[in-house]
């Protein structure tokens, strides 16, 4: 060491160098002042928020879905609670060990393979379901509980459904696929698009919890509140009625609607499911379901469309008389057929029904008269009749899969099949086959909109929904007319379905329209004959069977639809069902 | 080699008084992070506490020319601890940072920042240079730094790498170089950046781009900063309390004893506290330097001021780290985080600061 003292310039320098660090320092510790003020004091109560809900566990607790009821406050899907098995993969390192030892404990028949792939996908803290607990098996549990850590037995709601026959408007409820949902929701019809009417809020249950997610203390308890409950039109008795009276082994369906405000009061299809089998996971039953071609979730009332045939006559008569092209009382000699250029189109009745009016026309079914309307009609008019009395519409009531139809238009045709309209087509369309699509639903609006006079209530299946009218009202005259002849298709004799006044007299006395809704071209002249026997025609090549009537034909409270398909003509099958239908709905004032 | 006993009476007495201030602070708050016990970390560090005193007390009598003149040989010592840290050390949480001599766990890294400091101050004080240094005399304690940092970044921790780096050049700033180099090297650091980010371990990369983005992973790395900034929000202006911090006494806050021990103590004493606790730091610091500009040798001043701003410096990075202004890099809060390495240096160095504080220069002494 040379020399004791360090350079006089030298000590400046590192004084000045202090300084410098010094003021750095200083800097630095206002920018952390800085940045611990907007932590502390500006975002503080965001950072509060986010520590509240960090020690906050809100453990949410099912709520009871609301119940559905009929017309007449019968249940037909209610929920109850129930008792589950669940597995929290959070609380044991074994929780697997812990669910092959609570096998063997409690039989439960689980199936390891396919609980231990789905456990996998589930998160830490949700609890995974096993098995539904019985009252026996909760006690067996209980007494061994110290023998388990991760499994628990949790409180769970069931929907149950007493009637099989309202599965395919109910619908069902889907089984919960994510951990986190707490409850199963709706996946089909009414159960679908009234979710948010009938799921209820759910319970609260507020507890401390630490990072590791366990429960220091109850806070609070909020209690779930209950789903409202849903008032259907339907009517119990009828429904279960109607889906008797359908042939077992004949794909179908019936649709009662009350003429005086829509309501839906009965609509059926067959085959049919039952929804029970979705809630209790039957999955065995359910990939049957699903994979069965006689499609059983497809509800024929409105998702199956069909050619109207013969019940569709009364809107090409109205357009005749709204375009004055027919006079009521002027006749058209019927031979059996029509031509058309160079080509034949035949009546039903080969031999022809001779003098044919308007009222004649309608009663006896006669085809011929229809085509020579048609050879003076704009298709365009009959489509924009039809949408006016219900056709072509898609009604708006909850139903999953509910269709449109069809109601053929020079510009449908442009549209969707790049060609032009040929009259020919006018005349198979004013007699309903052809284009026409329209599902059984459909057909018994447009007879109620027959029977309001063109202004109709629009069909509803909640009771609590507000009766809606829409639609133009027809010229009286027209309507009274058209009523008169459907009256007298049943009423009176040689009407297409005289034969339901002679067979049972002591039923309601009813108004209506037959009709057959042709699968396949076969000779015009078989339609609507009763003697119609096609023996040589496979079964599945066979005409389907319609008929839309009304009782009392006097003063028409209810609507029947009804199609068979394959079932013939509509005379033969679908009248007869339809008649015992609606004394049914009359004689019970449904 | 050491003073007389009665020089013990020529103390600073208010920096003591700061220093245990500081302490009982840290106790306090390892006790609430145990949510309200002694046990395990309070205890721990209260027994280690007392087991230093006695070093505390041989450092504050050791003869600043003993120091001096053993410079080069501690930082042999560090030097052979760090090498033997790498061969023999003890591993924990993917790195090797301890060796164990006589049943401790040491972390050499935390006491060659104290012989490093000594060594370049012995150095600038022999250079005895009359104005500004130039490059050619900062290379040796610049290659001596950069070879400490190296050997403590491969361990790997390159928090305190970086603090060693930065003492290092701190020390060579005090010293006078002149200003153009500083201002060079930070350029030339700045443009060459993207080719250290390829040097860095993915895990080092992953805690820098987790720092700019937290949310890019909450529940892993990000989980920490994210969490801490919570705690230390939610204490508000005036904190939640003593042990009412929910986010660490419901174990929320990971490392809350070591790293991110300032969010326990910000949680429940909010702005107010964390202030004055920078205060108190800030204080501690500046006492010592105060008493620099009273000293008229290079070797006492750069001591003074750089171990000094040693600690001050390890507060502020720590405390950015938890506010998430600074990457989460492993920098203990001196004094209150948990750990044994941490507190016998940052005891060591204090000693040394109140041993030269207490000089009196008129005597001869580096001779």
């Amino acid at each position: 060491m040379e020399k004791n003292k360090t350079s006089e310039d030298s000590i400046k320098i590192l004084n000045r160098r202090s300084f410098i660090i010094i003021i750095v320092g200083a800097i630095l510790s206002f920018i952390v002042s800085l940045r611990l003020f907007s932590l502390q004091v500006i975002n503080f109560n965001f950072y509060k928020k986010k520590s509240v809900e960090n020690k906050l566990s809100i453990k949410l607790t099912p709520p009871l879905r609301g119940d559905i009821y009929d017309s007449k406050k019968n249940l037909i899907a209610g929920s109850s609670s129930l008792y589950e098995f669940v597995v929290f993969k959070n609380l044991s390192k074994d929780h697997f060990q812990e669910i092959k030892k609570l096998d063997s404990l409690i039989s439960l028949n689980l199936n390891f393979e396919e609980i231990s792939k789905r456990l996998k996908k589930y998160n830490e803290y949700s609890g995974f379901s096993l098995s539904r607990a019985s009252w026996e098996q909760i006690v067996e549990f209980e007494k061994n509980k110290f023998l388990f850590n991760s499994i628990k037995i949790i409180e769970s709601k069931k929907r149950f459904y007493p009637y099989q026959n309202f599965s395919q408007i109910i619908g069902y409820m889907g089984q919960p696929t994510q951990s986190f949902e707490l409850y199963s929701k709706g996946v089909f019809h009414l159960e679908k698009s009234y979710e948010k009417h009938l799921k209820g809020t759910p319970g609260k249950i507020f507890s401390e919890v630490n990072a590791k997610g366990k429960t220091i203390r109850e806070i609070s308890i909020e209690k779930s509140i209950k789903g409202n409950d849903l008032d259907l039109t339907l009517d119990l008795s009828l429904q279960n009625y109607a889906q008797s009276q359908l042939p077992r082994n004949k794909k179908g369906s019936i649709v009662v609607i009350s003429v005086s405000d829509g309501s839906i009061l009965s609509m059926n299809s067959n085959p049919t499911f039952d929804a029970q089998i979705f809630e209790d996971r039957q999955n065995n039953k359910i990939q049957d379901l699903l994979n069965d071609d006689q499609k059983p979730l497809f509800n024929r009332a409105f998702s199956g469309f069909y050619p109207p045939g013969s019940v569709f006559k009364p809107i090409s008569a109205l357009v005749g008389l709204q375009r004055n092209l027919i006079d009521p009382q002027k006749v058209v000699f019927c031979k059996g057929h029509s031509s058309l250029g160079d080509r034949n189109y035949y009546c039903w009745k080969k031999k022809g029904h001779g003098k044919v009016n308007l009222k004649k026309a309608i009663k006896e079914s006669c085809d011929v008269y229809f085509y020579e309307l048609a050879k003076k009609t704009n298709i365009d008019d009959i489509a924009s009749l039809s949408s006016n009395l219900g056709l072509n519409k898609e009604y708006d009531i909850g139903l999953s899969n509910i269709g449109k139809g069809l109601v053929p238009s020079k510009k449908w045709k442009k549209a969707y099949l790049e060609e032009s309209w040929y009259q020919g087509e006018t005349l198979i369309t004013c007699i309903g086959q052809g284009y026409n699509q329209t599902s059984p639903l459909q057909l018994a609006t447009l007879y109620s909109a027959l029977l309001n006079g063109g202004k109709y209530p629009i069909p509803k299946l909640d009771k609590n929904t507000p009766t809606k009218f829409t639609g133009k009202l027809l010229n009286n005259e027209h309507q009274k007319i058209i009523v008169n002849s459907l009256n007298a298709v049943v009423q009176e004799p040689k009407g297409t379905a005289h034969k339901l006044s002679i067979s049972n007299p002591e039923f309601v006395k009813i108004g209506g329209k037959t009709g057959t809704s042709q699968v396949v071209r076969i000779k015009e002249s078989e339609r609507e004959d009763d003697q119609y026997k096609s023996k040589e025609i496979e079964e599945r090549f066979k005409d389907h069977s319609v008929f839309v009537g009304y009782a009392p034909y006097d003063k028409p409270k209810y609507v029947a639809s009804v199609i068979i398909e394959n079932g013939g003509s509509g005379s033969a099958v679908a009248a007869p069902i339809a008649h015992k239908i609606l004394d049914f709905a009359f004689k019970n004032n449904v | 080699m050491f003073k007389e006993f009665k020089s013990i009476f020529n103390l600073n007495w208010i920096y003591i008084f700061i220093l245990l201030i500081i302490f009982w602070i840290g106790e306090i708050n390892l006790y609430s992070a145990a949510g309200g016990s002694l046990d395990p970390w309070a205890s721990n560090q209260l027994i280690r506490f007392l087991f230093f005193l006695p070093f505390f007390f041989l450092v504050i009598m050791l003869e600043p020319k003993f120091i001096f003149n053993f410079a080069e040989i501690f930082l042999i010592l560090v030097l052979i601890g760090l090498i033997t840290t790498l061969i023999f050390g003890y591993t924990g949480m993917g790195a090797t940072r301890w060796i164990r001599i006589a049943g401790f766990n040491l972390q050499v890294s935390e006491f060659t920042k104290i012989a490093l400091v000594i060594f370049m101050a012995k150095y600038f004080h022999k250079l005895n240079a009359e104005k500004t240094i130039g490059l050619f005399k900062s290379i040796l304690p610049l290659i001596v730094s950069v070879i400490f940092f190296i050997l403590v970044a491969i361990q790997p921790d390159l928090g305190t790498a970086v603090i060693i780096l930065a003492l290092g050049l701190v020390v060579i700033f005090y010293a006078g170089i002149k200003l153009i180099y500083p201002l060079i090297s930070i350029g030339i650091v700045l443009s060459i950046s993207p080719i250290l980010w390829t040097f860095l371990k993915p895990y080092q990369q992953n805690r820098i781009q987790i720092f700019l983005n937290p949310d890019l992973d909450p529940l892993g790395r990000g989980y920490h900063i994210i969490q801490s900034k919570i705690a230390i929000g939610s204490g508000g202006l005036k904190g939640n309390g003593f042990l009412e911090g929910s986010q660490s006494s419901l174990d929320f806050l990971p490392e809350k004893e070591t790293d991110f021990v300032f969010a326990i103590f910000s949680e429940q004493f909010g702005f107010t506290g964390s202030i004055l606790l920078i205060s108190l730091f800030f204080i501690m610091f500046l006492i010592p330097v105060l008493k620099t500009f009273k000293l008229t040798q290079a070797f006492n001043k750069i001591i003074l001021f750089v171990l000094s701003f040693k600690i001050f410096f390890e507060f502020l990075i720590n405390i950015s780290m938890t506010i998430g202004i600074l990457p989460v890099v492993g920098v203990a809060l001196p004094f209150m985080s948990y750990g044994g390495s941490s507190l016998l240096s940052n005891l060591i160095i204090c000693a040394l600061l109140l041993n030269f504080m207490s000089i009196n220069e008129k005597k001869r002494m580096f001779s």
